[in-house]
């Protein structure tokens, strides 16, 4: 294999795929990155076993062939070396070393053989859609945060996508939840997936995915069976294996029957949320939201710090009701707030509570409330 | 099919293998015989880990010609005079040890009463011979020779010569502890293993016992023991209990007696656990010996046939009596820190562990080797440079804070702490007390003040709880299901809000907000094993108490802080007033206190 590439190209490339890679590996390989050369076209994969990034550059290929090669200190030899460098990689006769030349500097990195090198089949994929990053991007941060992280509940470490209908209209939905609070956005039924799976993806794939797609304005093409997933747009493939598991019948705990609407603006809100919260302990952060006739009082009391409180005009014109939640998720709920109101459906201080984004029907939050 | 009544020989080994399961078992049977046939003295020897010989010699009340030939048939006791199992007050009472232990090895009892003569009556694999005169002191002596010689298969399974005299000595131990004014020796033929003097004390039981439980437990163990004392519904519980700072990383060392037998019993490891779990880590372990006094009719001592375990009618209120009285006495020993940490701290300026030491042993005198110039350079290294103090020049010493005049009432009697003289390293704290000085490490003492004062926070404001909104369903046994439902209201003042959910699993409907996202099936579980265990919800307690724990060490000031003579004095005064600030969160002392006396002793001017 011989080639010369682009410094600013390679470091692109390799900051997408690297980032798969885990820092710690028990197995050597899954440290390595692949890299094969062939017709103008360099292709560079890694992967943890349950995903995989593969992805296309431009390069010089004066001699096409394969290696693996340390993902983490390839990238960071060519994060380092000055822009605008033309990088020449070699694999020396017995493709034991891989030769970096830039410049005056010199690199060899060993490597191991591409036979090790695992390959994530993409197996069969039968439902194929395309969604806009736009609408990707919106899904993702919609949901993410309230993935669970606890992994007992394995099942809730990821997003579910599903296809619904709903008033004869079909929608794909995202929902995440991790049993405090839950988060359900959904957009159009994109062509092509009337006949989809239910399926988790993962947090780790997402949080590769949203780092991917940060910038892109293309299309991403999204291909799925059962167990496995795969992502493709400008060059880049994202494989990942699903979560072996069942979501839970979510659409049981968003109430149904909440009556009392509460409208704030979420702006506001946010930073009164915020502000009041300083006072209330580390862990626990609980806030407590007393709602009456046109005006909310936020408070929060700690036996260390003392107390706060802040008083909002609201509009609200049920009975009076005191109900306390964890303060983060308040935050979290409000950053993904768009339009300038949030409204809060409440019950009574033991029921869960709706939040919704009044200028996007399309996301709806459910937080079950805090008490003493 | 043919059925028929086994042969007593076999009725007898397949019994010995439930009473003597290795040779720490049977010299176990012997002592326990000879403890109450009334001795004084009794002298056990195991040969090769008791696999070739156990011998146990008595001054007990000895036996007869006829009652030594009775006493190895089977279910042949003196002990149960009334036929009532309910009303146990010697060891034994099964009339199974001489028979089983018979059946399989070579048996030769010797034994003469106090006015008769003395017999010799000798058992091989369970054959009886007659009994032959012999000669021997008032007393008896059994011999068990050949042990499992006639159950090959048992012999397999005995480990290491070491590891069986280990169990032996462990074995006559356990009963020493329980019989103070017994003398007991054993030997391995060759070496004393263990030896105790009966004891005796004219200042009463106590100190006695203590004597006693030093001569298994170690020194440091009756040094640093608080008595416990307590009795509830006519159960009475006596012993000691070590101060946390002393503390091992097994429970091997906590016994428990009921009525004088020494028994095993998961309640006390688990009660004990319960009572110290402020003070230690979770991997550490309190050394303790308690004695429980009950009415033999609330205990059933007839469980198993090495009668080593006992059932409580009523374990809770034994349980309870323990962990109370255990709390009492730690709430009362306040701001002792165990004295092994300042004798240790003494040990270490002490001649001839560390440097040496001018004017005493290690200082060259008249016939010294060393060499001149090396003992005058000793002599120069502890003479005072001039104009410098040696040691405070540098920024790590700190500004010895020359306190002003509340200093000299702040080091009386009113706060037993003292006032700040310096701080050195920029960890500790140096005070002066009315008689002696204090040195308190700030980080661990600060550590337990917050970590104190945010469980006081825990209980007064309550537990916020955060609801589910996917309730967990954990699926238990129903027995334990609903063990943990009867205890809900319990459980939701700590956060934890759960109902039975149809039969075997409760539903979790709100959990405690300081666990953030949590494992709730493993936090119920581990719950439901110590209402089991120990009748507390002590696994809840411990992790909001761990998170409290992490909490107060990241929110306490760190060594390597400078403090000034305010804040020092400010932080003695609150170690005062708050309970148990002798200890950090891990057992650990937060301060050592150095009596003047200890100081003079050090200079020798004592
Ligand atoms: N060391 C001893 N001194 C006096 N009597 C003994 C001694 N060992 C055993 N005996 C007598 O032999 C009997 C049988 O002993 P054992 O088989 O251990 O049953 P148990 O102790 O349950 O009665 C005892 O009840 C006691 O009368
Ligand atoms: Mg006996």
């Amino acid at each position: 294999m011989k080639l010369t590439i682009e410094r600013s190209t390679l470091l692109k490339a390799l900051a997408h795929v690297q980032s798969v890679v885990e820092r710690r590996n028990t197995i050597p390989i899954l440290a390595n990155v692949l890299l094969d050369a062939s017709d103008g076209t360099l292709t560079l994969t890694a992967t943890d076993m349950d995903l995989a990034i593969t992805e296309k550059v431009d390069a010089d290929v004066s001699q096409a062939g394969a290696s693996t090669a340390p993902a983490h200190t390839f990238y960071d030899i060519v994060r380092k070396l000055p822009d605008g460098a033309q990088v020449e990689v070699e694999t020396d006769a017995a493709a034991s070393q891989l030769l970096l030349r830039a410049g005056r500097s010199r690199f060899s990195l060993s490597t191991l053989p591409i036979e090790d090198f695992p390959v994530l089949s993409g197996g069969d994929l039968p439902v194929a859609f395309s969604l806009t990053a736009d609408e990707l991007r919106a899904v993702i941060d919609r949901t993410r945060f309230a993935i669970s992280t606890e992994e007992t509940r394995y099942y809730l470490n990821g997003i579910y996508l599903h296809a619904v209908e709903a008033d004869g209209e079909h929608f794909l939905r995202a929902v995440a939840t991790d049993g405090h609070r839950l988060a359900r956005v959904e957009t159009a039924l994109p062509a092509g997936a009337e006949g989809m799976p239910g399926v988790i993806a993962p947090r780790k794939a997402i949080a590769e995915v949203r780092k991917l797609i940060d910038e892109t304005t293309n299309p991403v093409e999204v291909a799925l069976s059962d167990t496995r997933m795969r992502l493709e747009f400008d060059g880049i493939v994202l494989t990942s294996k699903l979560i072996d598991g069942t979501f839970p019948d979510y659409e049981r705990v968003i109430p149904t029957d909440n009556d009392k609407v509460l409208v704030v603006d979420s702006g506001v809100f946010a930073a009164a949320v915020d502000r009041v919260s300083t006072i209330s302990s580390e862990k626990s952060r609980s806030i407590k939201l007393a709602v009456n006739p046109g005006s909310l009082t936020l408070s929060a009391t700690s036996t260390e710090n003392g107390s706060a409180t802040e008083e909002l005009e609201v509009g609200y014109s049920d009975s009076g009701l005191e109900i306390g939640f964890n303060s983060k998720y308040l935050l979290d709920i409000t950053s993904q707030i768009e339009g300038d109101e949030a409204q809060f459906i409440l019950a009574d201080p033991a029921s869960p509570t709706i939040v919704r984004d009044t200028a996007d029907d399309r996301a709806l939050y459910v937080l079950m409330p805090m008490r003493v | 099919m043919t059925i028929r009544m086994l042969p007593e020989t076999v009725v007898n080994r397949i019994a010995a293998g439930e009473v003597v399961e290795r040779p720490a078992a049977a010299v176990k049977e012997l002592v326990e015989n000879a403890l109450d046939a009334g001795a004084h003295q009794i002298d056990v020897v195991l040969r090769d880990g008791g696999r070739t010989l156990i011998s146990v010699t008595d001054d007990g009340c000895g036996m007869t010609a006829d009652e030594m030939t009775l006493a190895v048939e089977r279910h042949a006791t003196s002990k149960l005079p009334d036929d009532d199992l309910t009303r146990v007050l010697t060891m034994g009472f099964r009339g199974e040890a001489l028979p089983s232990i018979g059946a399989v090895s070579r048996l030769t009892i010797t034994s003469r009463p106090r006015d008769g003569e003395a017999w010799q009556l000798l058992l091989e694999g369970g054959r009886k011979g007659a009994p032959q005169p012999a000669s021997h002191a008032y007393g008896t002596r059994v011999e068990v020779r050949d042990l499992f010689y006639a159950t090959p298969a048992r012999l397999k399974f005995l480990k290491t010569e070491r590891t069986e005299l280990d169990h032996a000595v462990d074995a006559v131990q356990r009963l020493a502890m329980a019989y103070p004014e017994v003398g007991f020796t054993v030997s391995d033929g060759e070496k004393t293993r263990f030896a105790c003097a009966s004891e005796t004390d004219l200042t009463g039981d106590e100190a006695a016992l203590l004597r006693r439980l030093a001569a298994v437990m170690g020194r440091d163990f009756s040094e640093n023991a608080l008595t416990v004392d307590a009795e509830r519904d006519g159960v009475r519980l006596f012993g000691f209990a070590g101060l946390p700072t002393l503390n091992r990383n097994t429970t091997r060392h906590q016994y428990l007696f009921v009525n004088g037998r020494p028994v095993r019993d998961k309640l006390l490891h688990g009660a004990v656990r319960g009572a110290y779990q402020d003070f230690l880590a979770r991997q550490r372990h309190p050394l303790v010996a308690l004695f429980v006094e009950i009415d033999p009719e609330l205990v059933d001592v007839n469980v198993h046939p090495a009668k080593t375990e006992v059932r409580f009618r009523d374990a809770g209120v034994v349980r309870g009596l323990i962990v109370g009285a255990l709390r009492h006495a730690l709430a009362e020993a306040g701001h002792r820190a165990s004295t092994t940490v300042a004798d240790t701290a003494l040990g270490a300026l002490r001649p001839g562990s560390g440097l040496p030491y001018p004017g005493r042993s290690a200082y060259p005198t008249g016939g010294s080797t060393l060499p001149r110039e090396l003992a005058e350079a000793v002599a120069s290294y502890y003479a005072p440079v001039e104009g410098q103090i040696p040691g405070l020049d540098g920024a790590s010493a700190a500004a010895p804070a020359t306190v002003d005049d509340d200093a000299a009432a702040m080091a009386g009697g009113d706060h037993p702490l003292g006032a700040a003289r310096a701080q050195v390293h920029e960890t500790y704290i140096v005070a002066q007390t009315g008689d002696g000085i204090v040195i308190v490490d700030q980080h661990a003492a600060h550590e337990r003040l917050v970590y104190e004062r945010m469980k006081k926070a825990l209980e007064n404001g309550g537990v916020m709880r955060q609801g589910l909104l996917l309730p967990e369903v954990i699926d238990l046994d129903d027995a334990i299901a609903t063990r943990l439902a009867d205890r809900a209201e319990e459980l939701s003042e700590l956060g934890l809000v759960l109902e039975k959910f149809g039969s075997g699993a409760v539903v979790v409907r709100e959990v405690p907000a300081l666990l953030g996202q949590t494992d709730v099936g493993a936090l119920v579980r581990d719950l439901a094993d110590d209402l089991a265990e120990m009748d507390t919800a002590l696994a809840l307690r411990e992790r909001l108490e761990e998170v409290c724990s992490t909490m107060a060490c990241h929110g306490s000031v760190r060594a390597g802080r400078q403090l000034n003579p305010t804040e020092m004095n400010a932080l003695l005064r609150e170690m005062e007033v708050t309970p148990h600030a002798g200890q950090c969160n891990h057992g650990r002392p937060t301060y050592v206190e150095l009596k003047l006396a200890d100081i003079e002793r050090l200079f020798g001017r004592r």
